[in-house]
């Protein structure tokens, strides 16, 4: 049934279309305007609904490239999943502990797990980066950055 | 206001200290950014946008312009020396730029680049001077149909003119169209797919999209390329001369594909990627020795960079005198300008023409700069291609995140950023064109309101839209060009079979 990569993100889509339809028919009405809320999001479900049934039944062949492009090692997948999970960790934590320590601590934790091994510049580098950024944001711009633990 | 008028107002925002040291901030980051591999004029664009928080729009703006066509200007450099575009608007540049340096013309390429940008550059900010102010006259009578038609040819235009299938790109604009409705419509005030968030009664900014889709998705795929080749200090650049018969050589191709890149840089959907591939096509075409390009032509690198960097500016003629974006990248301008409470369209030149006209002078000087920059400096500069590529990504991360938490101090934002990072990245390996997502997204807010606005003239009766001459023309050229994409395959097949 779902042999191409197209009929397996067209029934994706499909789903898609259908619960943002679903919702858009239950939007609350408005009596004082000619055209209500539900009239544009209505279209668009529909049109994406045709849309996904479009690319289920479409009979373009996925080119090489294109199976190239999505044809992730597994190896690699686990780097990203790390990355985000790293991302993740920071979003949790920085308000929290604050932007310098987190940032710093991200950007030499994720370069090296990268394999940037020249442990000195990335040192320093990770240390610069935040500090003369939470200046220029806080002081320069006026935008307040969490600080966190930290006195300052 | 006439036109010389309005350049000498120009002139006195461009000129003042401040106009000047935020045109070359923006030409430099533009250029920076845009030499590295992965990351697009869209990425540097978004990324710029929290510094303007609070600044004066004129210089905010002049900034921002100059990191668009900064990133563009130096995209050919990494185009050249790694082969390996900088921005998708380069990718036709690297076709001769990239055999040239490993012929050891590496400085000569990209001097031709250099020069090629600038004189593109200067044409189409001539041009664009005398298009922009007619246009913005002749918009001013434009009614919501008319609007709602014009926007309704760029979302069609971007689509079929996408690389790939035409229906996942129309895919991508519909979905992105979706994610604007979310939000309190501000109309009747009905709150649409909230699932009763406070987080999402404004809906999404449109700066967690842009970094999402685009920042943070070139960052992933750097993530997976990240031991592709960066720049290595024995790589020697050549002499940067260029003699009388090169200068000779290129002076007809880059008044050529000035003009050409210019025009098709103000239609809708084209942009400086489409302009540089036809710009290559058309010199190779009328060329006596067609069978050099791809060697090593002059005329290979001198057409695609006059071409994209003439787009790129006539890219701004839509934005500035409709306020409609025609491609990914200027929607996300349009986001800039919107971020600084500044709408463009056909009132900015008479309501704030400090920033009209500024922006137009800004770019004659910006170009001027960038030439400096990437002429007697692109030795230096071309040291940046060597930073580590995972030192990179961790730095891109971190200056997405700080930017969209410095529009709303929300945490959720950030979450938000992820997925759409996610989905960016999904896009990408399935091959779903991210530009008219971002397009429809800008567009869709303004594109419902038009609608609506049309609808309640007409009492709820659709023909408003062919009644009058003028929609009616752009919803059927909205129609066929849906057409265009047929005619290449059908072409290609031609072609094909042919050979």
């Amino acid at each position: 049934m779902l042999k191409t990569m197209n009929q397996r993100i067209g029934l994706v889509l499909f789903l898609l279309a259908a619960s943002y339809l679903f919702l858009s028919y239950q939007l609350p009405s408005y009596p004082y305007t000619a055209i209500d809320a539900d009239v544009i999001p209505k279209g668009l479900g529909w049109l994406l609904l045709v849309l996904s049934v479009c690319l289920f039944f479409s009979r373009a062949i996925e080119t090489d490239a294109e199976k190239e492009k999505r044809a992730i090692p597994k190896k690699e997948v686990l780097v990203l999943v790390t990355v985000f999970a790293m991302i993740f960790v920071y979003i949790l934590l920085f308000e929290l502990i604050g932007f310098v320590i987190m940032t710093a601590l991200f950007i030499f934790v994720c370069s090296w797990f990268l394999g940037y091994d020249k442990w000195k510049t990335n040192l320093i580098v990770s240390i610069l980066f935040p500090v003369a950024l939470y200046g220029i944001f806080v002081f320069a711009l006026g935008i307040v950055l969490p600080k966190g633990i930290l006195p300052i | 206001m006439d036109a010389f008028q309005g350049l000498w107002t120009g002139f006195q925002v461009a000129l003042s200290i401040e106009g000047i040291m935020f045109v070359l901030i923006g030409v430099v980051v533009g250029t920076l950014i845009g030499m590295m591999p992965g990351l697009g004029p869209i990425s540097a664009i978004a990324i710029m946008i929290p510094i303007t928080y609070g600044m004066d729009p004129a210089p905010a703006l002049v900034m921002m312009a100059g990191v668009y066509y900064g990133a563009v200007f130096g995209g050919s450099t990494s185009s050249i020396l790694l082969n390996a575009p900088g921005i998708a608007g380069t990718v036709a540049t690297s076709f001769d730029g990239y055999p040239m340096a490993n012929n050891g013309q590496a400085g000569k390429a990209l001097a031709i680049a250099a020069i090629s940008s600038f004189i593109g550059g200067t044409i189409s900010v001539i041009l664009l001077m005398m298009l922009a102010p007619a246009l913005s006259s002749i918009a001013i009578s434009f009614g919501p149909p008319a609007y709602f038609a014009l926007m309704l040819m760029g979302l069609s235009a971007i689509s079929s003119l996408s690389e790939g299938s035409t229906i996942k790109a129309l895919i991508s604009a519909v979905v992105g169209f979706m994610v604007v409705t979310i939000g309190i419509d501000p109309q009747t005030g009905t709150q649409r797919f909230t699932f009763d968030s406070v987080n999402l009664l404004d809906g999404f900014d449109f700066l967690i999209i842009a970094l999402g889709l685009f920042a943070i998705a070139e960052v992933c795929m750097l993530v997976l390329n990240r031991r592709n080749r960066s720049l290595s200090d024995s790589q020697k650049l050549g002499s940067l001369k260029l003699s009388k018969s090169d200068l000779k050589e290129m002076s007809g191709p880059v008044t050529r594909q000035s003009f050409v890149g210019f025009i098709l840089g103000v239609l809708p959907g084209a942009g400086a990627t489409i302009a540089s591939f036809i710009s290559y096509i058309f010199e190779k075409r009328i060329s006596k020795k067609p069978e050099e390009f791809g060697k090593g032509s002059i005329k290979g690198v001198a057409a695609p960079e006059s071409s994209n960097n003439a787009a790129t500016n006539g890219a701004f003629v839509p934005l500035l005198s409709l306020g409609i974006p025609g491609s990914g990248t200027t929607a996300v301008m349009l986001g800039a300008f919107l971020v600084l409470d500044v709408q463009p369209g056909p009132l900015l030149m008479t309501d704030r023409p400090e920033i009209f006209w500024g922006i137009i002078a800004s770019m004659y000087i910006g170009n001027v700069f960038l030439l400096i920059l990437n002429l007697p400096l692109i030795p230096y500069l071309a040291k940046i291609l060597s930073i580590p590529r995972p030192m990179l990504i961790s730095l891109v991360i971190m200056f997405s995140l700080i930017g969209v938490y410095s529009i709303s101090f929300n945490v959720f934002d950030l979450y938000m950023l992820l997925v759409f990072g996610l989905i960016g990245f999904l896009m990408r390996i399935y091959s779903f064109p991210a530009p008219p997502f971002i397009l429809a997204f800008i567009l869709g807010g303004m594109m419902e309101q038009s609608f609506r606005q049309s609808m309640t003239i007409s009492n709820g009766d659709l023909s408003i839209f062919v009644s009058s001459p003028l929609p009616l023309t752009l919803i059927i050229i909205s129609l066929l060009s849906f057409l265009v994409p047929g005619i290449l395959k059908w072409r290609k097949n031609r072609y094909i079979s042919k050979v």
